[in-house]
């Protein structure tokens, strides 16, 4: 059984060569790249809403891909006669829901994303209504815009919100018939303890008599 | 180094790291306050969270004990119970603020568990 101590060791041995084994990736190419021009495109900054937008396709696309992994689990269940391999599949559909609900967690990237582009839009409204610097028309332009985004925004998070209940939902219920699933292979496993006690019971009851004509067949000396 | 060497180094530095820490692994908990008004300000362990959106909240923590506390007096931090995080499972944990007493009550908890701060572990 790993401790504390041995897993922290065992991390801190993996990172540092992780580390070691990207500087060496990493240095050979520093000299080449050198005199490789300088590619503006990539120094850009990319905003909350950039980055909210880029993290919520690529989210959505990984429920399609997740949804046709839970239609093959479900086929692979119903084929499955042992309590082991349904549990062993139901670990890992948890693992595939796990990951996806760490992206709409509260404390998950997607989610962080969406709050702060909402606060984003919503401060950038807050700052257009107190600003005199344009045109009223071109103001009241931004402030559509900005209501526009705003709304948007407000959209996905809902979706977000969705998203995180179901799988919330559905990791529970995952876990709940694994549980299930633990108890029986317990049940199980008393069935062969039980048949061990019997066994071991039998093997008592024959030592014993075995026993008796050992101490039948002895002869007390001088009788 | 070009920009895109050093995205690419990165990258592969965040993949490799986050591998390592890949086997302690990460669960869930999650906090419902009654009523779902209630406005609670509750700490995993130290850290602050942030107000609970129609009283409910769903954390990503890494798996091990971890400490729900509340800041009742305004000063010091009590813990209301203690939060078994296994990988990839939910713990759900009910905060009632129906007396001034913050209580947490949980869905299930250890069968030996006897102590004053209880432990709900799922």
């Amino acid at each position: 059984m790993l401790t504390g101590s041995h897993i922290e060791a065992r991390s801190a041995k993996c990172a540092f060569f992780s580390l070691m084994l990207v500087f060496l990736i990493a240095a050979p190419g520093i000299n080449v790249a050198r005199a490789e021009p300088e590619q503006p495109a990539a120094t850009e900054p990319r905003t909350a809403d950039d980055d909210f937008s880029r993290q919520l396709s690529e989210l959505k696309r990984t429920f399609a891909e997740l949804s046709k992994k839970f239609e093959d689990s479900a086929q692979t269940i119903d084929r499955l006669s042992s309590a082991e391999g349904a549990r062993k599949e139901i670990e890992e559909l948890r693992e595939h829901v796990s990951k996806l609900l760490a992206a709409v967690a509260d404390n998950g990237s997607v989610w962080s994303l969406g709050t702060k582009a909402l606060k984003r839009a919503e401060d950038k409204l807050k700052w257009l209504e107190a600003e005199t610097r344009f045109k009223p028309e071109d103001r009241q332009f931004l402030i559509e815009r900005w209501r526009e985004l705003r709304a948007a925004t407000e959209a996905a998070i809902k979706e977000l919100d969705g998203a995180r209940k179901d799988f919330a939902e559905l990791l529970r219920k995952l876990q709940n018939n694994e549980d299930f699933i633990d108890e029986l292979l317990q049940i199980r496993e008393q069935r062969r303890a039980l048949e061990v006690i019997h066994a071991l019971s039998d093997g008592i009851r024959d030592a014993s008599e075995k026993l008796k004509k050992l101490l039948s067949s002895i002869k007390t000396p001088g009788v | 180094m070009s920009l895109a060497l050093a995205a690419r180094t990165l990258a592969s530095a965040a993949l490799l790291l986050a591998s390592c820490s890949g086997d302690e692994g990460a669960g869930y908990i999650e906090i419902k306050t009654v009523p779902a008004s209630a406005a609670v300000v509750l700490y995993i362990d130290s850290v602050k969270l942030d107000p609970m959106r129609n009283g409910n909240a769903l954390l990503r923590q890494r798996a091990g004990t971890a400490k729900l506390q509340a800041n009742g007096d305004g000063t010091n931090l009590s813990v209301l119970c203690n939060v078994e995080v296994k990988k990839n499972r939910i713990t759900t944990v009910t905060v009632s603020a129906i007396t001034r007493q913050l209580r947490c009550q949980c869905t299930r908890t250890g069968a030996s568990d006897s102590g004053v701060i209880r432990t709900c572990i799922g």
